[in-house]
């Protein structure tokens, strides 16, 4: 990446002379290569480049901030200007929390470790791997539909700051996924796809894209499309419920990552993404599930989407316990936010790009590892639901009330896996669902699942997060929901 | 039009360096867009973003690479076609690409740019905040939400003749109204930030979140709702994902699929697509490919008639090309809001819902959640707040007896699914309110 050290002192000082108490900037380098399959054609092969600076100014306790692509030095000072002037604007308002100013001065250059370098994969090799894919999918006639993708992300980032902060990071993150449709007798279709609820999505290199080994798991998706596509619905009923990995680390995002958002929990976010059931004065007090649960937070975390040297407000990540033996300990939080109620930075702070203000975001969390297997875990159960591969999910605006509906379920009998059925939704409520935990899976099928389009903010930005976890199994949940209209 | 002139520029420029390609496509957009968003009642973001984005796809016979970039500099345009022919000749072919559009005359757009939105300063915002923040401290209220001015431009060019652009501006204010247990929702968009009047926004929020002070049970059920455009753009969502030829003949994951032509919905029921509804003001051709878009009946009196297609999907099944629908408009009815509620005995308001997720496309079953104000209707007249519901319901079921006010409401665009309605308030029968949550 290029040094912007100059551009960017250039606008710190416009800032500071424009009436800014302190200003950053910072550069970003997005590169992002996309290669999508589909029925046997490349449908999309791209790759975007995009270079622009994201200048913030506070101007007594107001935020403003102004994101461009114009690379004159007249457009430096514009841009560092335009952020004074938004900042002051803010300050007509008289009744307001003014933000902290940052205080600490940081120098340092850090890289996502990755083992093999996306470069020496050729486009010809990717696209004959996805093509090879994608056609070991089509088992049968009725599989109407495959699909084959993968992302590959580099991301420079300069950060520079009035307190004379410099640190210059590289971020490298990639994902691989596939699917297949089928169509039954009576002309439903059914998808069956992943692995995880979109692929897998690590930070690293090319080694993420072969860590989603789609030759192995491909035709499998093309056989269980086609047993779906005749599959009855998931009776209606309250059974024990398994949740591998795929559906597992959703479920943990939906309702333990965004609750735990402190911007959430304190009111910043309610008109869009709305507010938490858990609030910071619950800290040490709320049960949010079983003693089996415990979540915390690490944006240092090995293959996480989130793992950065420093976050977009140069704060350096620190392993967090966020629950504790199922005791809510600590929440997800920027600078102002851990400010404001006393609590522990975890170095949160992401915007999507340049044009975008950072902001609280679910990064890397985990549900530590306990004992067993997924093997094991059926095995011990007597009657119950297996449930694999994400196809739709729902949840308030308070994170209780969920719905979720995984592609497939396995009917558990006496230990052994029956009947597949299609559409095995379940429902429950966020404190009963993890008070019910009753298992949860050991290391040996930890893994570390991201997701690469998370939603939040307006306008909507779109978050890269990670949820590591294993399998877990819940007891007497209300499975099989209906639209029932 | 200044930026129009540019982008247009920008893409011939790119075009002239990619000659070479056996066809090819740039599409350059520019946006700058404004936020002031608040909370608690006073704005805790504020933030302005321009951003200009050249996109170039390079064919060689069916081979596509596509590449995006910023860089409008010459150097920069020569990186742009030399990566984007790079990757066409690298890939394998998509074999059901046939060819990009030729050019055809589209319809002249209607006003869409207005200097008032586009020349917004960072204080126009906020200013239309302070009477918004004022009216919540009168009544113990705090608030939550935004306000935005945006303007786009949008220029495609190709290498068989295509040349299009179009400016447009929009600007919009949300605001929810939060008392301990109780909250209330409004909303105003408009291509003109200046007709934004936002103290009856606040107004209508604030009456909302104090309707009562404590939120009700009410038992979960078949009701007769009434959805305000907000709510009702998001339900209706499930009938939406599923009219375009990708969905009816490519993945055949749709509810048109069986019901074309058939009189399955209420006759109350008409959905257009009308890229020149003034309240719309969409460019007149496909941002995908500058083809024209043609305005056409969906749904016209409760039968399903038609879905859209894209060039692409045109010449693979070879139906008639229609251009991306991306502007929808449901025909409004007769009846003022007012009457619609009037007319309910029992039943319920419902403002706003989220996480609407559709859970089979076939059936255009939906669900989601009510959020920021849903009362009780009882004998006509709202009678108290009500805590929030799950509902899950076929849309294809519940659209059967649907009735709609007399106002066209322009809704908040669906950027990621790359549409904007013009929507009445709706009032649906049988409605299925599965399940009741703990709050409002």
């Amino acid at each position: 990446m290029a040094s912007y050290a100059s551009a960017a002192a250039r606008i710190l000082d416009s800032a500071t002379k424009a009436g800014a108490n302190y200003a950053d900037v910072q550069f970003w380098t997005i590169r992002s290569e996309n290669l999508f399959v589909r029925n046997g054609d490349v449908q999309d092969a791209s790759d975007s480049r995009s270079l622009g600076y994201a200048v913030r100014a506070l101007v007594d306790g107001s935020w403003g901030f102004y994101g461009s692509d114009r690379m004159t030095d007249e457009d430096f000072d514009r841009a560092a200007v335009a952020a004074t002037v938004i900042a002051r604007s803010g300050t007509k308002v008289v009744d307001r929390i003014p933000a902290i100013t940052p205080t600490q001065k940081t120098v340092a250059t850090w890289e996502t470790p990755f083992t093999r370098d996306p470069a020496s994969v050729s486009l010809g090799e990717r696209a004959n791997h996805l093509l090879a894919v994608e056609k070991s999918m089509h088992v049968a006639k009725n599989v109407i539909a495959g699909y084959a993708f993968m992302n590959v992300w580099t991301t420079g980032k300069e950060f520079y700051s009035t307190n004379g902060s410099a640190i210059v990071q590289t971020i490298r993150q990639a994902g691989a996924g596939c699917g297949a449709t089928a169509i039954g007798k009576d002309q439903d279709a059914q998808s069956r796809g992943g692995p995880g609820d979109f692929g897998l999505y690590q930070g690293g290199g090319y080694e993420v894209i072969e860590a989603a080994d789609l030759a192995t798991i491909a035709p499998e998706y093309g056989r269980e499309a086609v047993i779906l596509a005749d599959a009855p619905a998931l009776p209606s009923g309250v059974r024990d419920l398994i949740l591998d990995g795929t559906v597992l680390n959703l479920q943990m995002h939906e309702s333990i990552g965004h609750p735990l958002e402190l911007d959430r929990s304190l009111g910043w976010e309610a008109n869009f993404s709305g507010i938490s059931w858990v609030t910071p004065d619950k800290v040490g007090k709320a049960r949010y599930g079983s003693d089996l649960l415990n979540i915390y937070c690490d944006n240092s975390m090995a293959g996480g989407m989130a793992t950065v040297g420093y976050d977009d407000e140069a704060v350096k990540p620190e392993r967090v316990p966020l629950i504790e033996n199922g005791i809510l300990r600590a929440f997800l939080s920027s600078r102002d936010t851990a400010a404001q109620v006393g609590l522990p930075q975890t170095a949160s702070t992401r915007a999507q790009d340049w044009g975008s203000v950072p902001m609280v975001r679910m990064t890397n969390i985990a549900l530590a590892p306990h004992e067993g297997t997924l093997d094991s875990i059926v095995a011990d159960t007597k009657d119950g639901v297996l449930v694999s591969g994400m196809r739709s999910w729902s949840i308030d605006d308070h994170r209780l009330n969920f719905q979720f509906g995984p592609q497939i379920g396995y009917e558990i009998k006496d230990g052994k896996r029956g009947k597949i059925f299609k559409q095995p939704t379940y429902t429950g409520i966020t404190p009963q669902f993890w008070g019910s935990l009753d298992r949860v899976g050991g290391p040996s099928e930890f893994r570390v699942w991201g997701t690469p389009n998370c939603g939040k903010g307006e306008p909507e930005q779109s978050g890269r997060t990670t949820h590591a976890c294993s399998v877990a199994r819940f007891k007497d949940v209300k499975v099989g929901v209906k639209a029932d209209a | 039009m200044h930026e129009q002139d540019r982008a247009l520029s920008l893409a011939e420029s790119v075009l002239t360096a990619a000659k070479a390609a056996d066809q090819a496509q740039v599409t350059v957009t520019i946006t700058d867009a404004s936020y002031a968003r608040f909370a608690r009642s006073y704005v805790t973001q504020n933030l302005e973003s321009q951003q200009t984005n050249i996109s170039l796809t390079y064919y060689i016979g069916k081979k596509a690479g596509t590449v995006n970039s910023a860089d409008a500099s010459p150097d920069g345009i020569a990186r742009l076609v030399a990566k984007a022919k790079e990757i066409a000749q690298r890939v394998p072919p998509d074999n059901d690409f046939v060819s990009l559009p030729k050019p055809q005359e589209p319809p002249a757009a209607v006003p869409s740019f207005f200097a008032s939105t586009s020349d917004a300063t960072p204080d126009d915002r906020v200013e239309k905040l302070l009477p918004v923040f004022a009216r919540m401290k009168r009544s113990n209220l705090y608030c939550s939400g935004f306000t935005t001015t945006q303007t786009q431009t949008l220029a495609i060019a190709n290498s068989l003749g295509v040349r299009v652009a179009y400016t447009g501006t929009n600007g919009g204010i949300q605001v929810k109204a939060m008392a301990p247990q109780t909250s209330g929702y409004a909303e105003a968009y408009a291509l003109d930030y200046s007709t934004i009047d936002t103290e009856p926004i606040a107004e209508r929020a604030a009456m909302k979140a104090t309707v009562s002070s404590t939120p009700a049970d009410f038992a979960p059920g078949r009701y007769t709702v009434v959805m305000e455009p907000s709510a009702f753009q998001s339900a209706v969502k499930a009938l939406l994902e599923g009219i375009d030829a990708s969905n009816v003949l490519d993945e055949k994951d749709s509810w048109m699929i069986g019901r074309l032509g058939k009189p399955i919905l209420s006759p109350n029921f008409t959905l257009r697509s009308d890229w020149s509804n003034p309240q719309l003001a969409n460019p007149p051709f496909d941002p995908s490919d500058g083809s024209p878009v043609k305005k056409f009946t969906f749904i016209d009196k409760g039968v399903p008639l038609a879905y859209s297609a894209s060039t692409y999907m045109s010449n693979k099944f070879h139906v008639p090309a229609t251009g991306v629908a991306n502007s929808m408009v449901i025909d409004p009815g007769t009846k003022s809001y007012d009457d619609l509620i009037g007319s309910v005995e029992r039943g319920v308001l419902i403002s706003r819902t989220w996480y609407e997720r559709v859970v089979d496309p076939r059936q255009a079953a939906i669900t989601g959640l009510t959020r920021d104000g849903v009362y009780a209707i009882e004998n006509g007249k709202l009678t108290k707040a009500l805590k929030n519901f799950r509902y899950f319901v076929s849309m294809v079921e519940v659209m059967k007896d649907v009735e709609f006010s007399n106002r066209a409401t322009l809704c908040e665009p669906e950027d990621d699914l790359g549409y904007q309605c013009v929507l009445p308030d709706a009032k649906i029968a049988n409605f299925n309110l599965a399940a009741q949550t703990s709050f409002a």
